[in-house]
C-alpha cells in the first residue's frame, strides 16, 4: 500500500473541492492533494448544460461545464496533484485518508489538513414514502439529468416531476425541449422549493403547470412506470382523501431534496448539526475535528454555485491558517444565534477570540417581503440589509465584520 | 366428512353461501361468492382445519373482488408454434430457492436437468422478498411437515453455506419478557421449540441474558424494566436471501444444469396420467419428472398437470429497509417485550415478522402480512408501512432512516403448511407447493425431500441414476472489496486494477465485482439482477449515482445498447431512445 503526506487533502473535485485547492495554494500550501472519484473533474456541473451559473463570481451567465472550466483550467501549473477516479474509502480524526484507484491501489495519505467537498445526493422515492409498484422510470432529477445530458439518452416520453427544487425545475425545461411531455410539478409543500428565476424561466415560459400542496402518493405499472395518483395535501402534509387524480406516465422524476454526503464526516466522528445534516462548522468551516474542514454541499446544501466556491475558499484560507499554527489548539466557540424566522446559520458558531469579515449563510423559515435582514454583535449592529423579498429557497449571505468574544445574532425584522 | 364441513360452514359462516364438495383424496374445493375477501380467506382456512380434510381449493369469489387469472393461452400457442426445443429427465418449474436447492441436489446424479424461470433471474418470486431469517424452528406448529423441514433445514443450512459460499451469520434469537405475566408466552415458545427438537434452545435469566448480548441489558435499564424470562435460539440465522438462491443456481449451473430465464410454463403434459413435458414460451420441453417449485403459481401449475389439489392465497408482506447509518442495537435478533406494545394488526396465520437486520446490518422492519386477491400485487402501501415501522424497537431509528420499502407475497395454502409430494394423479409430477416462511430456512431440507421422493419413485421403476462423479459442490464466493482489508485490497488491485474502481460509492461495490457477477454462470442481465449479485445500488442512494454506470457497464459487457438494458427484465428498459441531441450528433458516442 502506498503511504505518503501532504499538507492539505481535499475530498472532492467538484465546484468547492476545486476552488478550495486552487485558494490553499493561493495561501502559499505547498503539497495540495485533489481527490476525485469520477475520470474527470467538475462534480455535478458536468452535467448542467443550462446556464445561470456564476452570476456573482463571474457576472457572466455561465454554463455548469464552462463555470467548472474557469477553475479547471487555472489547475495548470498550479502544483495542484489532482488524482482522478479516486475514491476515499476511509478518514479517521488524525487526519489520515484512506483511498484507491485503478492505478495506484490502496493509498495511506498523512495529511496537515483536510478539506471535505463530496457534495450530496438526491433523497429517493422510498425516502419520501410513496407507496406502490417499483418499476423502471422512476428516478431522481440528477440521474435523469446525467442520462439525457451526458449518455445521450430519454429514459420516457411523458413525465411528472414530483418537487420542486431547481433541479426538477431545470429538468422540467430540459426534458421539454427534449420532446419529453412534461405534466406538471408537484410539490408537498405551500411554496415552491426552487429559485423565483428557475419557476420564470423552466416552467412558466413553457406553460409547465406547478402544483402546490400536492404529492404523488402511488406508483403503478409492473415493468414500466404506467400511471401515478397525486393528491392535494393538508398543512401537515396529510392527503386530503377525495383530491386524489391518477396522471398518465412513462417516467416520474423525483426532485425532493438533497442530502450532504457525510458519511467519511461519520467515520471520523465529526460532531453533526441535525439541521444541516452536515458537520458543525465554526468560522473557518472547520469541523468539529481541528484540521479537518468543510466547503460546498457537503457543509450545508447551497442554492447557488458561487457559494459553493465561496466556501470553499473560506475552507482553504482556514486550513492556511490551521497549517501555520495561527488557529488555537483547543478553539473556545460561541454559538451564532438566530431569531425563529432563521431556520440555520452556517458556520454554526465562531472562535471567541475572532476579531475580522466573517461570512454567514442563512436561510429563512417562511416567506417574508420587505423585510430586513438584522445582525447584531452585542450591542452593535453589523448588518441591516432590506431584501424585496426572502424565500427559504434562496441562501442569505452576509459578510460582516465581528468583534471578539461578544454574541452574534441573527434575526429577520419586518418594516 | 362432508356434514361436518357444511355443519361448520352453517354454524360460523351463516350468511354465506358456499358450497363444498369433496373429492375421494379428501379434498375439498369450495365454490359460491363470499361477502369479502378476508371471509373468504378465513372459510379456506376453517375448513382446512377440519380433521381429515387433506387440502382446500378454492373457487369462491368476494364480492367486488376482481381475482385476476393469469391467461396461458398466448405461452401455449408461441410454445406449440415452436415446437419441442428440448429433452430432459427432470424439469424444474420455479428458480427460487426452492427449485435451486433441488436442482442442485439432483445434479449429485447423471439426470439431464432444465429448470425453468419465467422472471429475467433466479430469485424474481417470494425468494427475494424476504427478510433472509433461517429461522430455528420455534414458531412452527408441532407436527406439521414445516417443523419437520424447519429445523431440519436450518441445521443443513452450516454446509450449504461453507460449501457455496455465501454469508450465514447465526446469530442467535433473544426473546425476553420483563413482566410475570408474559411467561407463559416464553415458557409456550420454549415448549414449541423442544417439541420441534430446535437446536441448542434454553430458557435463561438474568447474568446469562447480558452475557448473550450486554447491550440488551443496557437499554432494558433505560426503559426501567427488569428481564424476568428469556429464550435463546442459539441456532436463529440470518443470510441474504437472493445470495443463497444465486449460489445454489450458479454451482447447479456449473454442475450442468441448465437455466432457462424468462421462460413461462403455459401448460404440463401428460399421457396416461404420466407426466411427459411442459409448454413453455421457449417451446416444449420433454421430461421424464416436472418439479413444481413455482411460488405462487404452483397451484396453476399442478392444475395442469390435472392435479387441482390446493390453492395459493397470496400474502403479501411489506419490509420497510433502513440505512446503515441507523444500525441495529444488537448483533443477536434481540428484544424484550414489557406487554405493553401495541400490536397494530393480527393476521390469524401469520402475524408478520418483526424487527431483524441483515447480515450487512441493516434495520429490517416487517414484513406485514396482507391477505391480497392478486398473485403480481406487490405493491407497498401505507398501511402495510404503518404495520412494518410498528415493529420498530429501536428507539434511536426511525421513518427518516428508511432507504427502500419493498414487498413481496408469501405462496400459502390453505392448510398453512408446505405440500411436498408426488402426484398421486399424475405420475412424475412432484408439487413442492405452499413453500411460504419457513421456507427459506427449510430450503436444505425441501431440496432433500423432493429429491428423495424423485430418487425412490426411479428406484421403484429400476432407474436408479448413477452418482455424477464429477459434482464439484464447491462455489467459490465472490471477491468483496468491502470486507477487505486495506492490504487485501491493495493486493486485490494490482492484480486486477477494476477492482480500483468503485461503482457503487453507498456500498462500495467495484468495477471489478460487478464484472465478475456478469460473467458468472447465470449471466445477470438486468440492472436489479446486478444489485442482488453485488449490493450496487442497494445503499442510501438507491442507484442515484450507480445505475447509470451500472447500465453502462452491463451494455458494454453484454453486447447490447443502452436502451436495450431493462431495470428488472422485460418491458422495464431504463432508456428508451435516443435524446435529440444525440441523433444530431448522428447518434455519435459521446
Amino acid at each position: 500500500m502506498k503511504e505518503f503526506q501532504v499538507d492539505v487533502a481535499v475530498i472532492g473535485g467538484g465546484p468547492a473541492g476545486l476552488a478550495a485547492a486552487l485558494e490553499a495554494r493561493k495561501q502559499g500550501i505547498e503539497k495540495v492533494l485533489l481527490l476525485e472519484r469520477d475520470t474527470s473533474l467538475g462534480g455535478i456541473l458536468q452535467q448542467c448544460i443550462h446556464d445561470g451559473f456564476g452570476l456573482h463570481r463571474f457576472n457572466a451567465r455561465l454554463s455548469g461545464g464552462q463555470y467548472a472550466q474557469r477553475f479547471i483550467d487555472q489547475l495548470d501549473g498550479s502544483g495542484i496533484e489532482v488524482k482522478l477516479d479516486t475514491i476515499v474509502i476511509d478518514m479517521t480524526d488524525e487526519k489520515v485518508i484512506y483511498a484507491c484507484n485503478p492505478t495506484d491501489g490502496m493509498m495511506r495519505i498523512q495529511c496537515g489538513a483536510i478539506i471535505l467537498a463530496m457534495g450530496c445526493r438526491e433523497r429517493t422515492a422510498s425516502q419520501v414514502l410513496i407507496y406502490g409498484t417499483r418499476p423502471a422510470g422512476v428516478m431522481t432529477a440528477g440521474a435523469a439529468q446525467r442520462y439525457i445530458n451526458m449518455e445521450g439518452y430519454l429514459p420516457g416520453k411523458n413525465a411528472v416531476i414530483l418537487g420542486s427544487g431547481d433541479i426538477g425545475l431545470i429538468m422540467a425545461r430540459r426534458m421539454t425541449l427534449e420532446g419529453i411531455k412534461v405534466k406538471g410539478v408537484y410539490e408537498v409543500m405551500p411554496n415552491p422549493g426552487g429559485l423565483t428565476r428557475n419557476i420564470v424561466q423552466c416552467l412558466d415560459d413553457y406553460g409547465i403547470p406547478l402544483h402546490l400542496s400536492t404529492t404523488v402518493t402511488r406508483i403503478e405499472g409492473k415493468e414500466r412506470v404506467e400511471r401515478v395518483t397525486v393528491a392535494k395535501v393538508d398543512e401537515k402534509r396529510n392527503v386530503i382523501p377525495g383530491t386524489e387524480e391518477v396522471i398518465d406516465c412513462d417516467l416520474l422524476v423525483l426532485a425532493v431534496g438533497l442530502i450532504p454526503e457525510n458519511e467519511l464526516s461519520r467515520q471520523a466522528h465529526l460532531e453533526m448539526d441535525r439541521k444541516t445534516r452536515a458537520p458543525l462548522l465554526d468560522n473557518n468551516f472547520m469541523t468539529s475535528c481541528p484540521g479537518i474542514f468543510a466547503a460546498g454541499n457537503v457543509s450545508v446544501v447551497f442554492d447557488l454555485v458561487d457559494y459553493v466556491s465561496l466556501s470553499g475558499e473560506i475552507a482553504a484560507r482556514g486550513a492556511a491558517k490551521y497549517l501555520a499554527g495561527k488557529l488555537p489548539e483547543h478553539p473556545q466557540y460561541r454559538t451564532v444565534t438566530h431569531s425563529d424566522r432563521i431556520n440555520f446559520i452556517v458556520p454554526q458558531r465562531v472562535e471567541l477570540s475572532a476579531d475580522e469579515d466573517l461570512t454567514f449563510f442563512m436561510r429563512v423559515t417562511a416567506p417574508y417581503k420587505n423585510a430586513r435582514l438584522v445582525g447584531k454583535c452585542g450591542e452593535t449592529v453589523i448588518c441591516n440589509k432590506r431584501h424585496q423579498a426572502m424565500v427559504p429557497p434562496e441562501m442569505l449571505e452576509c459578510t460582516v465584520k465581528v468583534a471578539p468574544q461578544q454574541e452574534i445574532y441573527f434575526s429577520v425584522e419586518e418594516g | 366428512m362432508i356434514e361436518a364441513i357444511n355443519a361448520l360452514l352453517r354454524s360460523e359462516f351463516p350468511d354465506e353461501r358456499i358450497t363444498a364438495q369433496i373429492d375421494e383424496r379428501n379434498i375439498v374445493t369450495l365454490s359460491g361468492e363470499c361477502s369479502t375477501w378476508a371471509v373468504l380467506i378465513q372459510i379456506g382456512h376453517a375448513v382446512a382445519k377440519i380433521p381429515g380434510v387433506r387440502n382446500v381449493v378454492s373457487d369462491m369469489t368476494a364480492k367486488g373482488v376482481e381475482i385476476p387469472k393469469k391467461d396461458y393461452t398466448p405461452v401455449v400457442e408461441e410454445g406449440r408454434r415452436i415446437g419441442e426445443v428440448d429433452s430432459a429427465d427432470v424439469v424444474i418449474v420455479g428458480a427460487g430457492v426452492s427449485g435451486c436447492g433441488i436442482a442442485r441436489e439432483l445434479a449429485r446424479y447423471n439426470l439431464k436437468i432444465v429448470v425453468v424461470e419465467k422472471g429475467d433471474d433466479v430469485a424474481s418470486g417470494a425468494s427475494k422478498a424476504n427478510n433472509g431469517d433461517i429461522h430455528p424452528g420455534h414458531a412452527v406448529k408441532p407436527g406439521t411437515l414445516k417443523a419437520k423441514l424447519n429445523v431440519r433445514g436450518n441445521r443443513m443450512y452450516t454446509q450449504w453455506a461453507k460449501d457455496l459460499g455465501f454469508e450465514l451469520q447465526r446469530c442467535g434469537s433473544l426473546k425476553v419478557v420483563t413482566s410475570e405475566k408474559l411467561v407463559p408466552e416464553i415458557e409456550k415458545m420454549y415448549a414449541v421449540a423442544v417439541i420441534n427438537g430446535v437446536d441448542g434452545a434454553r430458557l435463561v435469566r438474568g447474568d446469562e441474558i447480558a452475557q448473550i448480548e450486554p447491550r440488551l441489558g443496557e437499554e432494558m435499564e433505560k426503559a426501567g424494566v427488569k428481564p424476568v424470562l428469556g429464550l435463546w435460539l442459539p441456532s436463529f440465522g440470518l443470510v441474504e436471501p437472493y445470495d443463497v438462491v444465486v449460489a445454489l443456481a450458479e454451482n447447479a449451473a456449473e454442475n450442468g444444469v441448465h437455466f432457462r430465464l424468462n421462460c413461462t410454463v403455459g401448460d404440463v403434459l401428460t399421457e396416461n396420467g404420466q407426466v411427459t413435458g411442459v409448454v413453455t414460451n421457449q417451446g416444449i420441453i420433454r421430461a421424464k419428472y416436472v418439479i413444481n417449485c413455482a411460488g405462487v403459481y404452483a397451484d396453476e401449475i399442478s392444475e395442469m398437470a390435472g392435479d387441482r389439489c390446493y390453492t395459493i392465497h397470496p400474502r403479501k408482506g411489506t419490509i420497510a429497509i433502513l440505512d446503515k447509518s441507523a444500525p441495529p442495537l444488537y448483533n443477536a435478533l434481540a428484544g424484550f417485550a414489557t406487554g405493553n406494545e401495541v400490536v397494530l394488526k393480527k393476521n390469524v396465520e401469520s402475524k408478520g415478522g418483526g424487527m431483524c437486520r441483515t447480515p450487512e446490518f441493516n434495520i429490517l422492519l416487517g414484513p406485514s402480512a396482507t391477505e391480497v386477491p392478486d398473485k403480481e400485487d406487490v405493491e407497498t402501501t401505507a398501511e402495510d408501512l404503518r404495520y412494518a415501522m410498528s415493529r420498530n424497537s429501536n428507539p434511536y431509528v426511525g421513518t427518516g432512516d428508511i432507504i427502500k420499502i419493498f414487498a413481496g407475497s408469501r405462496p400459502a395454502d390453505f392448510k398453512e403448511d408446505f405440500v411436498i409430494e408426488m402426484s398421486d394423479k399424475t405420475h412424475g409430477f412432484i408439487n413442492v407447493g405452499a413453500i411460504q416462511s419457513p421456507g427459506l430456512a427449510s430450503a436444505p431440507a425441501v431440496a432433500e425431500m423432493a429429491c428423495g421422493i424423485l430418487l425412490g419413485d426411479l428406484q421403484e421403476h429400476d432407474a436408479f441414476p448413477s452418482v455424477n462423479m464429477n459434482f464439484n459442490p464447491i462455489r467459490k464466493r465472490r471477491v468483496e472489496f468491502r470486507h477487505m482489508t486495506n492490504e487485501q485490497r491493495d493486493e486485490l488491485i494490482r492484480r486486477d486494477p477494476r477492482y480500483g474502481r468503485i461503482i457503487c460509492r453507498c456500498e462500495q461495490i467495484t468495477e471489478g465485482e460487478i464484472l465478475d457477477a456478469i460473467h458468472s454462470p447465470i449471466v445477470p442481465g438486468s440492472i436489479d439482477a446486478i444489485k442482488r449479485r453485488t449490493r450496487a445500488g442497494m445503499g442510501r442512494c438507491q442507484g442515484g449515482f450507480c445505475q447509470p454506470r451500472v447500465l453502462e457497464i452491463l451494455a458494454r459487457e453484454l453486447g447490447k445498447d443502452p436502451t436495450e438494458i431493462t431495470l428488472k427484465g422485460e418491458g422495464s428498459n431504463v432508456l428508451l431512445c435516443e435524446s435529440r441531441s444525440k441523433v444530431n450528433e448522428g447518434g455519435a458516442d459521446k
